[in-house]
């Protein structure tokens, strides 16, 4: 959750030339990177909450890829996922990108079709981490509001009137004035819009 | 037959009937070993010895004075009247002084053979004859006897396509040859004795020549019989197995007087031996292609490792060298790695290539130890693919074994594979094939495959080694069948036991080689 963190790519595979032939290869465009021998060693080094992204071989002896893509989204992690397989490995593919896989890539691949489908990764990472953010920002910013503040609040997202409002909280209608625009300043409002699409971000029925 | 016979009795009728003469002639004519029958002109007897008595079952009383025909079968019995006129007319003699074998009839109405001769009493009118009859029933059954025999002896011989023959060293003696003997050489009936130097030029396969000079040679020492298998070409090309037995025997000073031998034409068999063994041989092939097609998917993913790697080091190196400041240590260390995983999949191909290529059985000095893991490199490919271990565990040191490598590697790796099978719905901390070589207690090489899956149905266990059976959807149903007779055929055992847990043991035994092996 620390801004500024570098998003570094994760590699996991079984097979030593081919992930050091990636981190090699992830290296020379600059990526940080960090390999891993198995699931197992991935976890217990606790990065999954982590920017970044992680290239992962669908198939290993012990915890296979889908087995640690499991084990990932039960701990709630957002790693984006980029999958290695083999030709035959389609139906894993399928099944890992139901479960929320970003992609796949066949193996013996072009690098730049790698790289890309990294960066488009790391993009995604980076979007929903800034999403997140964002989303962890406005919640502070509303548990700053006082309950009739807050009050206040749902009934202008709601879409009634200043005096609609009053007449709802028996309150007068300078009064509703006040509290609104004390939400405005602590929301951080542009624009009735903006306050409305904040609300919306954080409190749709899924986050 | 008998010249003293007829001199005698001439000499006696010639004298008759003096009283005197005419009981020496009585006394001649019951004593002699041969029946004797005296007749008239007409044919009417007038003699009939003691011994014709036996031979015939007469009494006197009942032939005295009859005629002669009556002791004989048709057709003579209707036609001696005429035999006898004519000679009588005109002196023409057809049997009298030489004699024949004819059937004779007793009273009981058998007939017996028997040898005839017939004198003419001279010197008495109207002329009298003297017939001589000597059984030779017994003469007869043995000579029958005999052809048959020979006969039976022959038709063997053809049956068999075995031929014997004796031939004597030098040109010493008579040499034989049966008449198969003829035919499976090629040459006609009677043809004259071949001699040895002969033989081995004009009959023996060129390619077989020295060995059977040899032990030829080791032959004529008296000291070891002849047991030799070889070719030989006949004269129309033809080429011909032979198993050639033979014995040299010697006289007093050792030198060789005959020898004896029986020549067994081979050809048949050999040809069906050959004919089986190709077909096993292709069958065996057939099996390792297919089990190799089992496992495509699995060899697939092993060379892509190597070129996937290959590649991005490859695309790696390129991009670290257009840097300004690039680090030559990695791509150096890329570089190996590079060629390191070039020759790591070419390693597989060969592998895989060796293990799939029609090619003679060879039999050759076999560490198992480095046989098998040379195989891990295949089985671990299926095993990665399903997602299951496999353990090696092998003794060392272990003595050399004499195999076929590759069909060895067939057999384990048949057996691994059906280990992996049968653990495909086995939980993880049970998917694991344990492959273990050891020394077992008679010193042969025993090679285990222990999984730890599903176990045997009892009505699986029972056709087990037929082949076409299989548990498998995709299965031939050919690899343990196939397994057990390469086990067999290198001279050791392969059956299976129960795992402690759950599971199955494949055991199989090889015989040790010979600690100093030459080639032939």
């Amino acid at each position: 959750m620390i801004k500024e963190q570098k998003p570094t790519v994760f590699v996991v595979d079984d097979d030593a030339a081919v992930r050091d032939s990636l981190r090699l290869l992830l290296k020379s465009v600059g990526l940080p990177v960090e390999v891993f021998e198995s699931g197992q060693d991935f976890l217990d080094a606790d990065r999954d909450d982590r920017p970044g992204c992680l290239v992962l071989d669908i198939r290993m002896p012990g915890m296979s890829g889908l087995e640690l893509q499991v084990k990932l989204n039960e701990r709630h992690s957002i790693l984006p996922i980029i999958f290695i397989t083999g030709h035959g490995d389609v139906p894993m593919a399928v099944e890992a990108m139901q479960a929320g896989a970003v992609d796949f890539i066949q193996k013996p691949f072009r690098d730049q079709d790698l790289l890309d489908r990294i960066n488009q990764a790391l993009d995604k990472d980076a979007g929903s981490r800034r999403m997140l953010a964002e989303r962890n920002m406005i919640r502070k910013r509303l548990e700053s509001l006082t309950p009739r503040e807050r009050e206040v609040l749902d009934l202008v997202v709601a879409g009634k009137a200043n005096k609609v409002i009053a007449g709802d909280l028996n309150l007068s209608q300078r009064t509703v004035e006040i509290h609104r625009a004390r939400v405005m300043e602590k929301m951080e409002a542009h624009s009735l819009a903006h306050l409305v699409r904040m609300v919306l971000e954080v409190e749709r029925p899924e986050a | 037959m008998s010249s003293k016979h007829r001199s005698a009795v001439r000499g006696a009728a010639a004298r008759h009937p003096g009283p005197q003469k005419g009981l020496e002639y009585r006394a001649i004519l019951e004593a002699a070993v041969d029946a004797i029958i005296v007749i008239d002109h007409q044919g009417t007897i007038e003699d009939f010895s003691l011994k014709a008595q036996q031979l015939f079952g007469y009494v006197p009383e009942e032939v005295i004075g009859r005629n002669v025909s009556m002791l004989m079968p048709e057709p003579h019995r209707g036609a001696h009247d005429g035999y006898l006129r004519r000679h009588m007319q005109t002196g023409e003699r057809r049997v009298i002084g030489r004699g024949r074998e004819v059937m004779a009839l007793r009273k009981d109405g058998s007939e017996f053979p028997c040898d005839l001769s017939v004198g003419q009493v001279e010197g008495v009118d109207p002329p009298r004859f003297v017939g001589f009859l000597h059984d030779i029933t017994a003469r007869k059954k043995a000579e029958e006897q005999l052809q048959r025999s020979e006969a039976e002896l022959r038709l063997a011989q053809e049956l068999a396509n075995l031929g014997n023959y004796v031939m004597h060293a030098g040109g010493g003696g008579h040499d034989y040859y049966s008449p198969q003997l003829h035919r499976i050489l090629g040459v006609e009936p009677g043809s004259p004795s071949i001699a040895r130097e002969d033989y081995l030029e004009r009959w023996v396969h060129p390619a077989d020549r020295k060995r059977v000079a040899e032990a030829f040679a080791r032959m004529d020492t008296g000291n070891s019989p002849l047991d030799i298998e070889y070719q030989v070409v006949l004269r129309d090309g033809t080429v011909r197995h032979l198993h050639h037995l033979a014995q040299a025997v010697l006289d007093a000073d050792r030198r060789v007087v005959k020898y004896i031998g029986t020549i067994h034409d081979i050809t048949d068999r050999r040809r069906a031996e050959d004919d089986a063994r190709v077909l096993q041989e292709r069958l065996t092939h057939f099996s390792r292609l297919s089990t190799m097609g089992e496992m495509a998917a699995g060899l697939a993913h092993e060379i892509n490792q190597p070129l996937s790697a290959i590649a991005t080091y490859a695309r790696a190196c390129q991009r670290i060298m257009i840097q300004p400041d690039a680090d030559t240590d990695d791509v150096i260390a890329a570089l190996e790695q590079i060629n390191a995983q070039a020759l790591r999949a070419g390693e597989v191909i060969r592998r895989l290539r060796n293990f799939v290529k029609n090619r003679e059985v060879k039999r050759e000095p076999v560490d198992c130890a480095r046989l098998l893991e040379d195989l891990s490199t295949l089985a671990e490919t299926d095993a990665r693919l399903h997602n299951i271990r496999l353990r090696l565990d092998c003794e060392e040191p272990l003595p050399t074994v004499y195999a076929d490598p590759i069909q060895l590697q067939q057999v384990v790796l048949n057996l691994v594979r059906n280990a992996i099978d049968a653990m495909s719905e086995a939980p993880e901390e049970r998917r694991e094939v344990v492959l273990s070589t050891r020394m077992d207690a008679d010193g042969e090489v025993e090679v285990t495959v222990a999984d730890r899956g599903t176990g045997l149905a009892p009505e699986a266990t029972e056709h087990l080694f037929n082949p076409f059976f299989t548990t498998k959807a995709s299965g031939t149903g050919l690899g343990l069948a196939i397994s057990r007779s390469i086990v067999r055929a290198h001279g050791g055992r392969l059956w299976h036991t129960p795992n402690d847990d759950c599971g199955v043991r494949f055991h199989f035994t090889l015989p040790v080689a010979p600690a100093v092996t030459t080639g032939d």
